[in-house]
């Protein structure tokens, strides 16, 4: 922008302070302040972000609203015992677990797990424990004993033993692998930790299992390995010497061997002699997996630690091309400050009005880093702009403020609309999200169009950064004339065409967008994590399904046990089964046929539900104790196994579930759910009801619950997108006071919107409760490209400039800095993709395209659209009927 | 081409409009319709595409093809040996355990609930004939009257004054009575008992047996069942677990604790036999006084002479044997755990050993073919001649649902 085009009388007017803006007036004239309060407010939210606390509890994650989880809070502690536990698989590579090696690794490593901090003891299962047990049907009637026989010896016999008594007790596929390569020990949790007397502490604990199991020790012979011992030595195994074995007979070695008896002393001379190596070594005989959701918890709140270090490479990054950008070193440090005070604000706050950090929250000060960075920018270039027009620091300060304030309060404004609309989401994790993102927005108004500016105005551009502006301004550079054209008739409507041939493309290859978690195993994690590869040995090796639905059946209290309940509940197992996706089902009425076959020597024939109530009682104890019915006899689980938590598996198990319930739950008054024995007994001498009521309630289990997610989000979906876009346009139109205005500015953001939705096809990410806010953050900060871009070409046509003249300006000044800014706020999620926590990575992938897309948006389709329908003539009248004849600052 | 498309997708709308009209219309009166549990005894059983999956307890042939029967009502048939299968349409969803047929048209299942259904078109079709209400009021009548009738003999003896009688007689009308009091108790709580085995001697007379020692007969095609239980020597009223032709006019019904008993007058009298074992069978393998007694933990007897004496054969199997047949060459026994003992013509063992997979079996039926189709907990197996595991996939009939 030339000097001589600002030399009118409009622009020498608003250098004249009265015309400037009252907050400006307020804010510049009380500097120290001004300045002393924000520092002090630093201080107070500085010590709040002390007071912030990384949060685990599964009840955020999952909308607590909805009716199945409803239904799933009421019975909660009839079924968290059965959720916690941890699985240790041991795994040998060569032959069977029918080896005395095998067993004395597994009966050490199944002893030290035992004593793990906050493991209950009593009830750890393995074919090391007296709990596993086997039975069998003789002439005399029950016979049974412990799987591994008392008389165990390790020789050939007894593990002959061991194999029958297997056999004999129905664990194969439960605590021995269906190809015998391998064992479970299944590690059931207390609630609360003993020590401290809190609630347990899943990454220490994960921690634990880590050091015990997968370091845990054992002895290999060198010459099965085929390393000499030096060569064992550099690749730091230790040998097993006559010192050692000492040591570790006296426990004075500092650690253990789990198969000690079978290690071979290195005399020096011999040459087959043993190495100890870690269970989880490339040369160990064995393999181990974990699984459990303990386990899990533990594996995500470690990812979350690497979020720190993610951060910290966003700023480094940033900082470079800020540099790069600015050329002052001022001008980049002052920015990055005034975005973590931001960040430090943000914590704080949340901090002091008790929120607590989850795995969603702790990405907010990315963004809030971001944004607050890209507002800086603008400042900045502001700025040095001004004062490169020679300027002093403070009036450069204030103009860059009066020129920008407007257009970067609605920009941020519409940012923390745009996330609030979020809380429509009922979902814990989302909606502090929400708060967290709009408590971040609100506070870079004050840091970053406050603070930053007064910092500066004390501080100043250095020359060199005003030179770089400056030749900015002046440069003719060859992409901006590039894309200048498209604001011309000649190539714009290259641009729309290929824009509405790619929402056509995207909007067809959307139509395979799935709702839910699309992979298997734990969706949190990625598909080839640790855990999620421990979880695949698990289910291919197991007759087990890590995917559950369970439907909870309820009666009055002590009520449960009746013909009528457990019928009901066997011809619902059987309708499920029947369902494509289902596997098998579970319930007291499993237990209870089983049960009536044991008591018939083992007849299949005997498998039926009894209609002697007195029979039925048999079952349970063995119900109980699989948690099959609760303690108050007034709530039996189905559990229902599935092949996958795919939207549509969950959708198919619902609809039968409803299906069923609409032909046997009884309607009566929900009031005698709640009745007494004594009360509906009387109710049934009254007539009032002709038998014991039941009814089937949705749902529990992680597919259970990943329904209900699923149902709320594809109805927050659309309902979201009408909000956030509603928002952005109120706001527009409330700003440019032109229809025509909001077309340019939106159109290309949903344009961003369609092709986003075709990347998630792409990518094979369903629409879950990470990507939700994807959509929120992605067209709430994504608009403010289109803001700053519009409201400066909106400056040039007033200035008298045809559109590809006012766009070629508006590029040299702020179509640098538009730039800039999605390049900083991708590179800020971008770092996520790198995120060891699967949902993460994915909004880091999808924020990402959108922060770039939407800035090329703004950069290409934004002057395309308004070539063809901008009136620059009607613009002009509106200014001037507002504003008369003074000039816009330009 | 065009006129044609559109017109499918005009009779598409319009099909699909009324469809949603229809689901509308249903929503809106559902909720008038007042859903509630019924009796498994008056609900038909439910058509699946999986039934040949479901627990399954007996299979046999009619003429050519196989009908099976199981768990939820399910009774199945085959007409491609066992390969695919059509359901059957049954009255009642409980769990049946045994099927007969006495041609290829004419044949009977039981179950628990003392069902009794039949079918007069090779089992496409069954009638309800008989339940567990209908048991337990004959069983009280049998045990009242047994009372009465052993009321007569203690007075009769009383009068003759002879002490031996009336203390066998008193003895007698206590386990009367108990007897009587356990089936009011029954009959009171509506609890039921499952026939186990039903033969047929041809369209008109035959025999269902089961638990508690539950003996009915019919003389009239199943038209009426009558409680014969006082013909069985069953005091202890063990289970009675098969009931076997054995020769011209021999039945023999062998099961619990060791209990056989034998028939030479088509089933009118009873009398018990000394048993080789005193664990349960469940069944006897005829070929005329050729026969194998099969129970309780691999436990297997051969006879050559109709059962004077029993032969405990060495089969190395802990599992108990549940089903077993007589074929063309060589006779079978199944049982729990994917136990299969195969004879010879001889009735000589000649192989023993366990399916993959381990799963309980409880019937067996050869195919024309000359295989064999095993049911049991995981539904429907088929094995060849030798034992091996057909990997044809088992399915539902196509279009049947």
């Amino acid at each position: 922008m030339s000097q001589e085009k600002h030399s009118t009388a409009p622009v020498q007017k608003i250098l004249i302070d009265d015309a400037a803006p009252l907050l400006e007036r307020v804010l510049f004239k009380n500097r120290p302040l001004v300045l002393i309060i924000l520092l002090a407010l630093t201080a107070l939210f500085g010590y709040g972000v002390t007071l912030t606390k990384l949060d685990s509890s599964i009840e955020k994650y999952i909308p607590t609203q909805h009716e199945y989880i409803k239904n799933f809070l009421i019975h909660a502690d009839d079924m968290k015992s059965g959720v916690a536990n941890i699985k240790v698989s041991l795994a040998t590579k060569e032959g069977d677990i029918f080896n005395a090696e095998y067993q004395d690794v597994l009966k050490n490593l199944n002893d030290k797990v035992s004593f793990i901090n906050g493991v209950d003891l009593s009830i750890v299962r393995s074919l090391w424990t007296a709990n596993t047990r086997w039975t069998e049907v003789t002439e005399e009637g029950f016979q049974g004993g412990t799987v591994i026989p008392s008389n165990y010896d390790g020789s050939q016999r007894s593990l002959d033993q061991v194999r029958q008594n297997i056999l004999r007790s129905g664990e194969l596929g439960r605590l021995v692998a269906n190809d015998f390569k391998s064992s479970i020990i299944d590690i059931p949790l207390v609630e609360k930790d003993p020590i401290t007397g809190g609630n347990l502490n899943y990454q220490v604990l994960s921690r634990d299992f880590e050091n015990i199991v997968r370091e845990g020790l054992v002895c290999v012979d060198a010459s099965t390995i085929g390393l000499s011992d030096g060569m064992a030595e550099r690749e730091g195994y230790k040998v097993f010497t006559s010192q050692l074995q000492a040591a570790l007979e006296s426990k004075t070695a500092g650690f253990d061997v789990l198969n000690f008896e079978h290690c071979k002393v290195n005399n020096g001379t011999n040459t087959d002699y043993s190495m100890i190596v870690k269970l989880s070594d490339k040369n160990s005989p064995y393999n181990v997996y974990m699984t459990g959701t303990p386990k899990k918890l533990g594996d995500l709140m470690d990812g979350a630690i690497s979020i720190g270090y993610f951060f910290l490479a966003a700023i480094f990054m940033t900082a470079f091309l800020l540099f790069l950008y600015s050329r002052c070193p001022r001008g980049t440090i002052i920015p990055i400050l005034a975005s973590l005070v931001a960040v430090v604000w943000q914590l704080g706050a949340l901090g002091l009005l008790g929120y607590t950090i989850d795995l969603y929250s702790v990405l907010v000060p990315f963004l809030v880093f971001a944004i607050g960075i890209s507002h800086g920018v603008q400042i900045i270039n502001g700025i040095a702009i001004e004062s490169g027009k020679g300027a002093d620091k403070l009036t450069a300060a204030r103009r860059a403020f009066r020129g920008l304030y407007a257009p970067g309060m609605l920009a941020l404004i519409s940012d923390g609309m745009g996330f609030l609309t979020l809380l429509f989401i009922d979902i814990g994790v989302i909606q502090e999200l929400a708060i967290a993102a709009g408590l971040g927005v609100a506070i870079i108004i004050v840091t970053n169009l406050v603070l930053l500016p007064i910092v500066l105005s004390y501080v100043g551009i250095s020359d060199s950064g005003i030179k770089n502006a400056q030749r900015g301004e002046k440069s003719n550079f060859i992409l901006w004339r590039g894309l200048s054209y498209f604001a011309s008739r000649k190539a714009a409507p290259v641009a729309i065409v290929v824009a509405v041939l790619l929402v056509i493309g995207a909007t067809y290859v959307s139509r395979d967008l799935q709702i839910g978690d699309l992979d298997k195993g734990a969706p949190e994690l990625r598909a080839d994590s640790r855990y999620n590869l421990d979880n695949d040995f698990m289910v291919s090796n197991y007759s087990t399904s890590s995917d559950v639905f369970v439907v909870m059946a309820e009666t009055p209290q002590d009520m449960c046990v009746s013909f009528k309940v457990f019928d009901t509940l066997n011809r619902f197992m059987w309708h499920m089964e029947n369902v494509e996706g289902v596997q098998s089902a579970v319930s007291v009425s499993t237990i209870s046929k089983l049960v009536g076959r044991a008591m018939n020597e083992g007849n299949i024939k005997w498998s039926s539900i009894s209609r002697n109530d007195i029979i039925l009682s048999g079952a349970v104890q063995r119900a109980q104790d699989a948690k099959l019915i609760n303690s108050t006899c007034s709530m039996l689980p189905v559990v229902i196994y599935l092949n996958d938590h795919k939207a549509e598996t969950l959708e198919r198990v619902v609809d039968a579930v409803e299906e069923f319930k609409a032909e046997y739950d009884d309607q009566v008054d929900e009031k005698y759910y709640s009745y007494s024995q004594d009360e509906i007994n009387q109710a049934l001498d009254a007539g009032e009801l002709d038998s014991v009521p039941v009814r089937l309630q949705l749902a529990s289990g992680n597919a259970g619950i990943e329904a209900a997610t699923n149902q709320v989000i594809e109805s927050a979906q659309s309902t979201m997108l009408f909000f956030v876009y509603g928002v952005v346009i109120f706001l527009c139109f409330l700003t440019f006071r032109s229809i025509r205005a909001v077309a340019c500015i939106v159109l290309p953001l949903m344009v961003t919107s369609i092709l986003s939705e075709a990347i998630m096809v792409w990518l094979g990410i369903g629409v879950k409760v990470a990507t939700l806010p994807v959509i929120a953050l992605g067209v709430g900060i994504g608009v403010d490209y289109g803001i700053y871009i519009y409201s400066r070409l909106e400056v040039m046509l007033i200035h008298g400039k045809n559109i590809q003249q006012a766009f070629l300006e508006t590029l040299r000044t702020t179509g640098k800095a538009v730039g800039f800014t999605g390049i900083t706020l991708a590179i800020g999620v971008a770092t996520w993709i790198f995120s060891p926590i699967k949902f993460q990575a994915d909004m880091g992938v999808l924020l990402t395209f959108m922060f770039l897309w939407n800035m090329l948006g703004a950069l290409i389709l934004l002057p395309a659209i308004a070539c063809f329908i901008l009136k620059p003539e009607e613009i002009i009248a509106r200014y001037k009927k507002r504003n008369g004849d003074i000039m816009p600052a330009g | 081409m065009l006129p044609t498309f559109s017109r499918e997708r005009m009779r598409d709308l319009a099909s699909k409009t009324f469809q949603v009209g229809f689901l509308v219309t249903a929503f809106l009166i559902s909720p008038l319709s007042h859903a509630e549990w019924k009796d498994p005894l008056n609900v038909p059983s439910v058509k699946t595409e999986r039934a040949h999956e479901s627990l399954l307890l007996d299979v046999t042939r009619a003429d050519k093809r196989l009908v099976a029967v199981g768990s939820h009502g399910h009774i199945i048939y085959s007409d491609d040996n066992g390969l695919s299968w059509t359901q059957s349409n049954v009255p009642v969803s409980v769990t049946l355990t045994n099927v007969f047929f006495v041609s290829g048209k004419i044949g009977w299942a039981v179950g628990h609930d003392s069902v009794i259904l039949k079918t007069t078109d090779g089992g496409q079709n069954w009638v309800l004939q008989f339940d567990g209400m209908r048991a337990n009021q004959a069983i009280v009548e049998g045990a009242q009257k047994a009372v009465d009738e052993a009321v007569e003999v203690l007075a009769a003896a009383e009068e003759s004054d002879d002490q031996d009688a009336i203390y066998e007689a008193e003895a007698h009308l206590e386990n009367l009575n108990f007897a009587l009091d356990d089936a009011i108790y029954d009959k009171d709580k509506n609890s039921t008992k499952p026939f186990l085995d039903i033969w047929f001697y041809n369209a008109n007379q035959g025999y269902a047996v089961g638990a508690y020692g539950m003996f009915f007969y019919t003389n009239d095609g199943g038209q009426n069942w009558l409680n014969g239980i006082s013909r069985v020597p069953n005091p202890n009223r063990f289970h009675l677990n098969s009931i076997v032709m054995t020769g011209g006019n021999v039945l023999t019904m062998v099961g619990e604790q060791g209990l056989i008993v034998r028939s030479e007058d088509l089933g009118e009298t009873w009398t018990e036999q000394d048993s080789p074992y005193m664990g349960s069978f469940f069944g006897l393998a005829a070929e005329g006084d050729q026969q194998l007694l099969y129970g309780l933990r691999g436990h297997v007897f051969y006879t050559q002479n109709s059962g004077l004496n029993w032969l405990e054969v060495d089969t190395g199997a802990e599992q108990t044997l549940l089903g077993g047949l007589v074929g063309k060459r060589q006779t079978v026994l199944v049982g729990s755990s994917g136990a299969v003992l195969m004879f010879n013509k001889a009735m000589k063992i000649t192989k023993a050993f366990s399916l993959e997979g381990r799963k309980d079996h409880s019937g067996i039926a050869e195919t024309a073919e000359g295989g064999f189709v095993l049911v049991g907990e995981a539904g429907v197996l088929r094995i060849d001649a030798n034992g091996t595991i057909q990997k044809e996939v088992i399915s539902a009939a196509k279009g049947e649902l």
